[in-house]
């Protein structure tokens, strides 16, 4: 019966209901679509950093990553096989890395080179997605390249050119050999697009005089923000010789933008709402002021204060629950409509390089559970606070102040 | 013992910087069944007397007995357990809970005592039929006329079978025909129903009704007859 | 005015809803205001750091060098950089050119980007280079003195005074190799940049390429970001001469940058837009209690006479009051916030240890709010037309009421 009457007195005044209602669904819809566009921007700066480059996890010889010394390279065996064969492990790429200098005819350019295995790389990186020129390697390729958009620019090549490429090998001699240029891509990441190179691993085992040997195998996971789990996870099982990192030992810069998103999203969460919560908490106070005669009445019939108080949180909570069942509903639909269609901002943005990764122009959302929970679960703390106040206030009426004051 | 005893009941008011008061050094006795009416002016204290009977308010000084306890000094908690059990109310200005329909104001109190459902309904629908009000059970108040209106918070007064009903001006907003038939009504209620009333009012047809009229004058008891 | 009066009366009849709104309108404003101000401090000084350490608030480039970044695009200043200098307003004018080649220890080899400075006047501006010693520095124009990224060094593992060299094509084609010795080592805290960067003097990077008197890059520094408008025209006037160069402001040189602050800005601009969205609400929301509530009142206006536009004006005017106070309020508030966050600013260390890169400039850990006081008087403005735009449901309903129902209304 308290609840029927909860009920009844919130669609008393249908059109102030409305107007809360209309403030609670607008600000809980449109931030959770804010939400889930900032984590769109922020999974494509993590994929453009992991997925077109590190991969989630990196195993490398110790110190490697720190100062990519050319001599710290090392082998597959059996142990590491063992490792790469865990169910979260979606693909791994074995890498061999050298930086020189590369020429066509009268323009030269550095570049950093990567050997790779293109059917495994493929698994690792999405650049034979971003292709915008020629075909990926192939297997049996024995001296093709495929370069970033920038490099081929500056060198003036398109596929079928050949390109020489210098650099220091590891006996001390300068390694010198041409390559065939297959296939130019663009990820929209400058750093990518102006210096790297794909080449065949064997090719670059030859020129650096390392045969048989790899500086890196780079892992993609099914789980990318559990890779430092997973690292921790697989290393005892690695030689003592290698290490394992994840992508957040590798960016530092990124794993804090990624760990304090959590921080920002409260501070915007909160700050929206304590604007909701004001408004929320003038309708309800206005409700309990206008109702205050018939609550002394209610009370000199016999109901309790703590009843009082009850019925007006019902009130809140009703509304509350209301306001966030709508509004992540519309939420929802305009983040799903966010995350399938898009906007294309390449006409007026270009790429924004941000903690070591790039943002692309568009806006792109990603649903996540807790950008729809953390602002539902707020709404309705805030309208339970907004309720409070004015129910604290009605259950301290005197009654036969209420009866007589209100008339 | 009487059901209610008032015994030097004092009742002082602060407004603003002064204290006015309301009812001073006022002792009564009313038995159970009575059918009586505090008459006087406005602002001779019979509203206050009525609130103090009705435990919505305590006095500064002096004893209220009501059914063999003293009520002038209990705790909050006990005056609302009071009210809902011992007392029932009718106002001037009906007060019926705007959103509830006839039967369930009538119901209300009897809700809040946890009187299940079914036993809620029969007993407001002898309420109703006994009232004259069959047939209006799903009005709203604000569907009622004013002296239907009335005789819902009667049904809601008398539903929890108080010890006493407290009626407060209770015909000051009815014409005198619609006054007529709820005053029969209630003195109908008193002798078949056992139901004691205490009434204030200044309205001469209402003493006229009466068995027991007690006259106030600025806080004083005036007479008894 | 009587009915402003009137108005301001009525509104301190509710104190408490009057007081809750205005509540709500002041806070959103405050926040609003802080929250912006505290923005354009930090791309104030994301700009300072970025042009300053960049291609300056404004840049000379050969024309098509900005996209194709072609070292062949390389122009002779002649005596531009004199004549800029002469321009009010403008604090330094820093020819650079930049080289791509590969730099090789006895171990490793590295890409890097061999940039030419003149040291006296890059010094003097480049943020990065004031953690260098003077005897760090460069001293000459023609020295084989490098200052080197610090990523750089350590993938060389050079240390300092080693000898590198560095290779590069000569502008005939060959490939030209010279020696250089470490000097000095920065840490910008931007990846690319310490993995790549390879200070040197002007003059001997260009007699490597054989263009002894070319450069890419004239940047200019102004002594603040506002004098662009007053300086771009006067450096475009003498630019007429040299048809090959192009000037450019630093949005278009940096779009990086640019763009980064744009993006941060709208998403900002999106949470403005819901919470003004929530207040107007809030607004209308009170005015329409306030005009139901007051329904017998109006009738009974209405019936000595006054008309239905009175009425209606009755609402604007309260709905004014409210923008008007909260208006000022909020304002005072917001500057309240907005020193604070001048004087005390956020350190953002407490929550991110590591240098965080933006749009290719590193953040000031400490974020600090800057006045932008036309743009807090701007949004004052619109948060009075919206409670403005609030009134008019509010009045229409007011205007409807018919003096007889009421009267007869309770």
């Amino acid at each position: 019966m308290l609840y029927q009457l909860a009920l009844r007195n919130i669609w008393r005044n249908r059109r102030r209901t409305l107007l809360t209602l209309s403030a609670m669904i607008i600000s809980s819809a449109l931030l959770i679509l804010a939400l889930g566009i900032f984590s769109g921007m922020l999974r494509d700066m993590l994929a453009s950093a992991t997925e077109q480059y590190y991969g989630h996890l990196v195993i490398s010889a110790k110190g490697y990553q720190d100062d990519r010394d050319m001599f710290r390279h090392f082998s597959m065996d059996k142990s590491i096989e063992n490792v790469l064969k865990q169910d979260e492990i979606t693909g791994y790429s074995q890498r061999l890395r050298s930086f020189g200098l590369l020429s066509h005819q009268q323009n030269s350019s550095p570049g950093e080179i990567l050997g790779i295995l293109p059917s495994q790389e493929q698994t690792v990186t999405g650049l034979q997605d971003s292709l915008i020129d020629g075909h990926y390697l192939t297997a049996d390729d024995s001296n093709g390249a495929v370069l970033g958009s920038g490099l081929a620019q500056r060198l003036n090549v398109v596929p079928g050119d050949q390109l020489v490429f210098v650099t220091q090998a590891a006996d001390g001699s300068i390694g010198n050999d041409l390559l065939l240029v297959r296939g130019i891509f663009s990820t929209g990441d400058i750093g990518y697009d102006n210096t790297l190179v794909l080449v065949p691993l064997a090719w670059l085992q030859q020129l650096l005089v390392l045969p048989g040997q790899i500086h890196e195998i780079a892992v993609k996971t099914d789980q990318p923000l559990n890779a430092a789990a997973l690292a921790e996870q697989y290393r005892v099982n690695l030689p003592d010789a290698l290490e394992i990192l994840d992508w957040g030992e590798m960016l530092p810069q990124m794993r804090e933008v990624v760990a304090s998103y959590a921080v920002s999203r409260m501070i915007i969460v909160t700050i929206l709402y304590l604007a909701t919560g004001l408004g929320i908490l003038n309708t309800f106070f206005m409700a309990v002021m206008e109702r205050t005669r018939e609550l002394g009445v209610l009370m000199a019939l016999g109901m309790r204060p703590g009843q009082i108080r009850t019925m007006i949180m019902l009130e809140t909570a009703i509304m509350g629950s209301l306001g966030l069942l709508c509004g992540a509903v519309v939420g929802i639909a305009l983040s799903l409509y966010m995350a399938l269609v898009g906007v294309d901002l390449s006409g007026t943005l270009t790429p924004i390089t941000y903690a070591g990764g790039t943002i692309l122009p568009r806006l792109h959302a990603v649903i996540e559970p807790a950008n729809i929970l953390i602002p539902s679960v707020c709404l309705l703390i805030v309208s339970l606070l907004a309720g409070f106040l004015p129910a604290n206030r009605a259950a301290k009426m005197q009654p036969v102040v209420a009866i007589r004051d209100a008339i | 013992m009487a059901l209610i005893e008032l015994k030097s009941v004092t009742k002082i008011y602060p407004l603003g910087s002064q204290e006015v008061v309301a009812v001073d050094d006022f002792s009564l006795s009313i038995e159970a069944g009575e059918f009586s009416v505090l008459a006087g002016p406005s602002g001779s204290g019979k509203t206050t007397l009525l609130n103090l009977i009705g435990c919505l308010d305590q006095p500064t000084r002096g004893e209220i007995w009501l059914d063999g306890r003293e009520v002038g000094h209990a705790k909050q908690k006990t005056l609302f357990e009071l009210r809902l059990r011992k007392i029932g109310f009718i106002f001037q200005a009906y007060n019926l809970i705007p959103v509830l329909t006839a039967a369930e104001n009538a119901e209300f109190t009897l809700m809040l005592q946890r009187v299940g459902k079914k036993q809620r309904r029969e007993r407001v629908l002898r309420l109703f039929s006994l009232l004259g009000l069959d047939g209006l059970e799903h009005r709203k108040p604000s569907d009622l006329s004013g002296g239907q209106q009335q005789r819902v918070a009667i049904a809601r007064a008398m539903a929890s079978e108080p010890a006493v009903i407290l009626a407060d001006e209770p015909t000051a907003s009815l014409d005198s025909h619609a006054s007529e038939e709820l005053l029969a009504l209630m003195q109908r209620l008193n002798q078949e129903q056992g139901a004691t009333f205490i009434f204030s009012s200044h309205d001469p047809l209402v003493i006229s009704h009466a068995k027991r009229v007690v006259r106030l004058q600025d806080g004083h008891l005036e007479s008894d007859q | 005015m009587d009915l402003l009066n009137l108005a301001w009366k009525n509104l301190w009849r509710s104190r408490r809803r009057t007081l809750i709104t205005l509540a709500a309108l002041s806070f959103s404003l405050m926040l609003i205001q802080a929250f912006h101000n505290l923005s354009y401090g930090v791309y104030a000084s994301m700009i300072d750091s970025g042009v300053r350490a960049g291609s300056g608030h404004l840049v000379v480039y050969h024309q098509g060098y900005l996209e194709s970044r072609d070292e062949k695009l390389s122009f002779n200043p002649h005596n531009l950089v004199e004549e800029i200098g002469q321009i009010n307003g403008v604090e330094a004018v820093l020819p650079r050119l930049y080289l791509p080649g590969l730099a090789q220890s006895s171990r490793e080899s590295r890409g890097i980007l061999l940039t030419g400075v003149v040291p006296a006047a890059e010094r003097k501006i480049n943020p990065f280079l004031r953690s260098l010693s003077d005897d760090q520095w460069l001293t000459s124009l023609n020295g084989r003195e490098a200052i080197l990224g610090s990523r750089l060094m350590k993938e060389l593992q050079l240390k300092l005074g080693n000898k590198f060299v560095v290779t590069m094509q000569h502008r005939s084609g060959e490939l030209v190799s010279e020696m250089f010795r470490v000097h000095g080592v920065i840490k910008t805290g931007i990846k690319s940049v310490d993995k790549s960067l390879l200070m040197v003097g002007r003059n001997r990077a260009a007699a490597m390429v054989g263009s002894p008197d070319n450069i890419h890059e004239l940047a200019i520094i102004l002594e603040d970001q506002k004098f662009d408008r007053l300086v771009f025209p006067q450096l475009q006037e003498l630019l007429k001469t040299h048809s090959d160069l192009e000037g450019l402001t630093w949005e278009k040189a940096m779009p990086n940058l640019y763009n980064a602050i744009r993006l941060d800005y709208a998403s900002q601009k999106f949470i403005f837009v819901i919470m003004l969205l929530i207040v107007t609400i809030g607004v209308i929301n009170t005015l329409l209690m306030s005009v139901m509530e007051r329904f017998r009142e109006f009738g009974i206006i209405l019936a000595v006479g006054a008309s239905t536009a009175r009425l209606r004006m009755l609402v604007f005017l309260e709905a004014l009051l409210l923008g008007l106070v909260s208006m000022v309020i909020g304002s005072c508030l917001g500057s309240l916030a907005t020193w604070y966050l001048q004087a005390v600013g956020i350190d953002m260390r407490n929550f991110i240890s590591e240098t965080l890169e933006f749009g290719g400039v590193v953040f000031d850990p400490i974020l600090r709010a800057g006045w932008d006081i036309s743009w807090m008087a701007k949004i004052s403005v619109y948060l009075l037309l919206l409670s403005l735009l609030a009134a008019v449901y509010p009045s229409i309903k007011a205007g409807r009421i018919s003096p007889a129902a009421a009267i007869r209304h309770h």
